[in-house]
């Protein structure tokens, strides 16, 4: 009989997973294969080491000790099946093991702690995050897995009364304290077969429900993780336009178009909202939930149609574009989902298949295009915020200096952001850094164009600034904007342009560092820095930026800072899209306020804009500014007054 | 319908504009380029009739060789085939230009049912070509249209007037200048882009007649010589705003 | 003699072109043309006074209708046009300035022909008073090219053609709501609202708003225009504006160079406070 059962679990188990193996299988291709040590040390730190589980203390200590548990148990289920057919065997040697049973006693309790634990935080704290999510599943494995583990230990506490222990009661403490509870006698020796029947059937019907649920993660999430992004997680995956029309792959418009680790993370996600929660537009009434994205496109996968658009099928079309590539949701999922992949996917059918897209960003990527910034301005007016600065215009057929200065759009447009510019130049003048800018030949590093989905027009700014940039034989360059230094730094290698990229804030910071600039301090400033996503999460520059605060004034930290940081609200070219319910820009500045510093610093033109606009419209008393202008104002006196 | 479609290329000024040093053309070294904004109208229109009531559409233009790329923006968007009358760049007077746009139009196998123009070029902003080539055609010709339809060989025209829109119905073929406004053109697809990239071009290079509007030289207006007053600087600025209004009488 | 089509002898920019006639000195004629407009038909009544007064130089207003009927003429004459002058200096070959570029740009010419066909740039001269005597032509029948129907908008509220105040919104608006300041300062002054090109592509307000080169060229008393650049394609558009007051955050936006007034900082703020000062001058 215990044939008959283990058949039909192991069979409807392997039935199902061999349908999901063929979808990933089915899935389109994706490059993830190298960088071996890191996998090796992903799997160690976030799957044995639970590490992005652990980034919330209480939960993650809940399932770190549902899943060691499970881990350290695992054998207990050939013991408990050995157990069943002769009542006094066992597993050869681990079997025998007294410490092995004191393991099972500690991690079979603990294991509880943490079903009691989840059962507290689901049913009594009940966080936002579950919000969507498949309550009643997840009941339902709380209750399997605790019937798992407490059959077990009633297991063990009948064996140890029925003196068919080998060990003495203490090894097992907890099961031999249960013992007591059991006389030496008949009805004690058919609860003990009750028990590990219930042990055994319970996990073979767990089995089978396993793949056709979300604790298909257990089996998913340590693959999701070995296949993870190995590189910087600011770049993302180009598309191949060099192959013929009809094979080109335009993201993803339907189901079949996935790529095998989008699949992959689909099948992988256990509904924890932990992305939802550390999702900005989330957080402020959009409509975009991360994790809602990834069960929707799960579904669509297991059981719609695979010619079913997922726009807006699967995934409301609203939702796609509140998404503001922060990142943060892959920052915080323990499987390493990577949602921003997926939405940018999404995205890229959308814009160039279908040319559907938020009307109000038509401007922008026309422009982009045409003008060679989004702005639509003229390039030859590019360098103007230069003029009378004494800045080298690097002209064709001219040395390159050390340092090529990309100025970047927003920085060289913006009238708020223009003056980081200038202050970057006179501060670099004055360490005696050899630099230049492009000026009117710097065009669009075609980051918006991207992150909006347009992979063509980016390709095509990458392919002539890449041009541009060889030509001019430039290897180190200082990106004053975060989102061109990751675009330089981690996208355009991809487009054969290879440099040695730095933030202004970090070659800033080295100068300060090596004593060729000299601020004076003031200790009484008090100053509260905000990490650019770009700059932060997805490139992890946290110091520099922090050690020209520390020069200038009295650093203060808000709540969620460095890597935890909240969006301003511009990426994914959110710069040019209107936005709906409350402003992530206000939530921000809110946030800043708080600190109770006047300063805020930044590190970013858009940031610069975005949270200087937030100002405005919170009346907060914050100065928004950039740490190379607090630099300058620290190193030659305040800057002129704007308009003079 | 045989639609054809004239566009030119145009730079994209921005704030203000620099001349060459010879002061005979705009210095277009950072500069983008684009077709002028009614003719992309014009081009959408064609490809929306075509896709309405059937037949072809081509685009047609007289420029340097960099044209052929304002030519594969039409294609993306639907223009079905492209006639390129290559320049050296130099300048072409009205005349001249609608001189060879004829002699091009004779030489289609199938002459088109309906030629658009834009209302005037973005440029040199002339407004006489596209009723120069309806005269030589023979054909009627109705300007600044705002909105058209076609139904058994007519077209029914509406032009904007002031604020009002003046309606003519010519049959077919004719001759129309659109402006902008008419529809919202569409943004190209990359599919689109990859198939415009191998539609046919009809390259040919046609003679330039001596101009009879010779242009000499260009230059930038002065400017009104404005020395702007600042009344000044955020909402504390209202009062002053308010004392020039009542000034003008207008408060 | 200088014959002068005017299409409307009341109107500025008919009256403008009479007084570039009167600059070229010798005699004027003026003769005008109404009822059902018919291009070619007019056009071809001011080919028959061509033919029977052989003027030295045939002028009309740089309007769309003026320029259409003159393009008809040179056609029909196979003459070159020039259209759009500011100025013009008679002779073998004749001398003209006209603008390009909607005005940003201007182009010297030598027009090689006879008669000098010439249409007059708006607001480029004064406007005359209206001759004394205008002469009304009749156009012969018509090539079946002629207005049939004449719809009026179904808008109400004041048009930006006839305006004498517009306000106008740029990319700096940032959404179609943001545009509710700009509307309640219009309709304060008894204003139109208008909008640049970028706000129109972005879909925040519909091509009839649409100010510049290529959109609705106005010439109100003032041009209040909040959160715009400045590009030449939209200037062209408001050149005709008597006064312009330019509202924008960048003070060294090229804007500034061409207005009489200016306030730097954000129209959300300004706007808003403007309509509150005006409101308080008013005693509401």
């Amino acid at each position: 009989m215990l044939a008959a059962a283990i058949a039909a679990g192991a069979t409807l188990f392997t039935l199902r997973v061999r349908l999901l193996v063929a979808r990933v299988r089915a899935a389109a291709p994706a490059q993830r294969t190298g960088h071996l040590g890191r996998r090796v040390r992903n799997e160690a730190t976030i799957v044995l080491g639970q590490g992005k589980l652990l980034q919330r203390l209480g939960p993650g200590l809940m399932h770190t000790f549902i899943f060691w548990g499970f881990i350290v148990l695992l054998p207990t289920i050939v013991i408990a099946m050995i157990g069943i057919v002769d009542r006094r065997a066992t597993l050869p040697w681990l079997g025998h093991q007294g410490w092995y049973a004191l393991l099972d006693d500690v991690f079979a309790v603990l294991v509880l702690v943490g079903v009691i634990a989840a059962l507290y935080i689901r049913k009594v704290q009940r966080p936002r995050r579950f919000d969507g999510s498949h309550l009643g599943e997840a009941d339902l494995i709380l209750a399997l897995i605790a019937t798992i583990a407490t059959s077990l230990l009633l297991w063990h506490a009948s064996r140890i009364a029925l003196g068919l222990n080998e060990w003495p009661r203490h090894w097992s403490p907890v099961s031999g304290a249960l013992s007591h509870l059991f006389a030496r006698n008949q009805a004690t020796k058919v609860l003990e077969r009750a028990f590990v029947w219930v042990h055994v059937l319970t996990i073979l019907s767990f089995l089978a429900y396993l793949p056709r649920s979300k604790h298909l993660h257990i089996m998913a999430a340590a693959v999701n993780v070995w296949f993870a992004r190995t590189g910087p997680g600011g770049r993302l995956e180009p598309l191949d336009f060099e192959v013929p029309d009809e094979e080109i792959r335009f993201g993803a418009g339907t189901a079949a178009d996935l790529t095998w680790k989008e699949v992959l993370d689909a099948f992988s996600c256990t509904e924890c909202g932990r992305c939802q929660d550390a999702c900005p537009a989330n957080a402020t009434g959009k409509i975009l939930s991360p994790k809602l994205l990834i069960m929707g496109l799960r579904d669509q996968v297991l059981g719609g149609a695979p010619d079913t658009p997922l726009v807006p099928d699967a995934v409301p079309e609203e939702s796609v574009w509140d998404c503001v590539t922060c990142g943060a949701c892959v920052q915080a999922c323990p499987v390493s989902i990577e949602h921003v992949d997926h939405i940018v996917d999404l995205r890229r059918h959308l814009v160039m298949v279908e040319s559907r897209f938020p009307s109000e960003a038509e401007p922008m990527l026309r422009d982009v295009e045409r003008a060679s910034n989004p702005w639509g301005r003229a390039q030859s007016e590019r360098a103007d915020w230069a003029a009378e600065l004494g800045v080298r215009i690097l002209e064709p057929g001219e040395p390159a200096p050390e340092y090529l200065y990309w100025v970047g759009c927003a920085t060289s447009f913006d009238e708020r952001a223009r003056r980081t510019a200038q202050a970057t130049a006179k501060l670099l003048h004055r360490a005696g850094v050899d630099f230049a800018i492009l000026g009117p030949r710097e065009s669009c590093t075609g980051d918006p164009a991207r992150r909006m989905g347009n992979e063509y027009v980016f390709q095509a700014f990458a392919e002539q600034n890449v041009r541009v940039l060889g030509e001019a034989g430039v290897t180190k360059i200082v990106a004053n904007c975060p989102h061109c230094f990751n675009t330089l730094a981690n996208e355009y290698p991809d487009f054969g342009g290879r440099y040695e990229v730095v933030h202004h804030s970090e070659l800033l910071a080295r100068l300060v560092r090596e004593g060729r600039l000299a601020p004076a301090r003031q200790p009484e400033l008090a100053i509260t820095y905000h990490d650019s996503c770009y700059l932060a999460r997805h490139n992890d520059v946290l110091g520099p930026p922090r050690e020209l605060v520390a020069s200038v004034g009295q650093p203060v930290e808000m709540r969620r800072s460095g890597k935890e940081t909240f969006c301003c609200g511009a990426g994914g070219a959110h710069m040019w899209m209107e936005e709906r319910g409350r402003a992530i820009n206000a939530e921000r500045v809110g946030e800043a306020a708080a600190t109770g510093a006047q300063t805020l610093a930044v590190a970013c033109p858009f940031c610069t804009v975005m949270l200087d606009d937030g100002v405005q419209a919170t009346g907060d008393e914050l100065r928004v500014v950039d740490v190379a202008t607090l630099l300058a104002e620290a190193t030659d006196g305040p800057a002129p007054a704007e308009g003079e | 319908m045989n639609i054809l479609v004239c566009v030119k290329r145009v730079p994209l000024t921005g704030g203000k504009i620099v001349l060459t040093d010879d002061e005979r053309a705009i210095s277009t070294r950072h500069l983008g380029f684009t077709v002028s904004p009614h003719e992309e109208c014009a081009a959408e229109e064609a490809v929306r009739l075509v896709e309405h009531h059937g037949g072809e559409s081509a685009v047609l233009t007289l420029g340097p060789p960099e044209a052929e790329e304002q030519l594969r923006d039409m294609m993306a968007i639907g223009v079905d085939r492209a006639i390129h009358l290559v320049t050296g760049g130099e300048e072409w007077d009205p005349q001249a230009t609608a001189g060879v746009i004829v002699e091009a139009i004779r030489a289609q196998a199938q002459p088109p049912d309906l030629i658009l123009f834009g209302n005037e070029s973005a440029d040199a902003g002339n407004y006489q070509v596209p009723i120069r080539v309806a005269h030589a055609l023979g054909l009627p010709c109705v300007t600044g249209v705002k909105a058209i339809s076609a139904t058994d060989g007519r077209v029914r025209c509406e032009q904007e007037v002031e604020s009002r829109r003046d309606v003519y119905e010519v049959p077919l073929p004719a001759v129309v200048t659109v402006k902008e406004g008419l529809n919202l053109p569409r943004y190209p697809s990359v599919p689109g882009r990859l198939r415009a990239k191998r539609k046919p071009v009809d390259a040919s290079t046609p003679t330039r007649p001596e101009p009879r509007l010779e242009m000499v030289k260009l230059r930038v207006p002065p400017g009104a010589g404005k020395q702007v007053e600042v009344l000044g600087r955020g909402p504390e600025a209202a009062p002053a705003v308010v004392g020039v209004l009542q000034e003008l009488g207008l408060v | 003699m200088i014959l002068t089509f005017l299409t409307d002898p009341q109107d500025e920019i008919s009256r403008q072109a009479v007084t570039l006639a009167q600059g070229l000195g010798g005699d004027l004629e003026a003769v005008t043309l109404d009822g059902i407009y018919a291009p070619a038909a007019w056009a071809q009544a001011i080919v028959d006074e061509i033919q029977a007064g052989a003027p030295e130089a045939v002028l009309a207003p740089g309007t769309d209708r003026g320029n259409e009927v003159m393009a008809h003429v040179a056609a029909m004459l196979d003459l070159p046009l020039a259209a759009n002058c500011v100025s013009v200096i008679p002779g073998q070959p004749a001398s003209v300035t006209r603008i390009r570029w909607g005005g940003s740009l201007l182009e010297e010419a030598n027009v090689h022909g006879s008669p000098l066909l010439v249409t007059v740039a708006p607001h480029a001269v004064e406007a005359a008073p209206a001759p004394a005597e205008v002469r009304c032509l009749q156009p012969g029948p018509d090539d079946g090219v002629r207005v049939l129907e004449q719809v009026q908008p179904s808008s109400n509220g004041v048009s930006l053609i006839d305006a004498d105040v517009v306000v106008s919104g740029g990319r700096g608006v940032g959404s179609a709501e943001g545009f509710a300041v700009i509307e309640e300062l219009a309709a304060l002054l008894g204003g139109a609202v208008g909008c640049s090109r970028a706000v129109t592509s972005a879909g925040w307000r519909p091509h009839t708003d649409q100010v510049g080169q290529t959109g609705t060229k106005i010439s109100p008393e003032i041009y209040i225009a909040c959160g715009i650049s400045g590009a030449t394609q939209h200037m062209a558009g408001c050149k005709g504006a008597k006064k312009l007051l330019a509202i924008n955050p960048d003070g060294e936006a090229s804007i500034f160079a061409s207005a009489d007034y200016g306030v730097i900082g954000d129209l959300h703020e300004i706007v808003p406070a403007i309509s509150a000062e005006i409101r308080k001058a008013r005693g509401a």
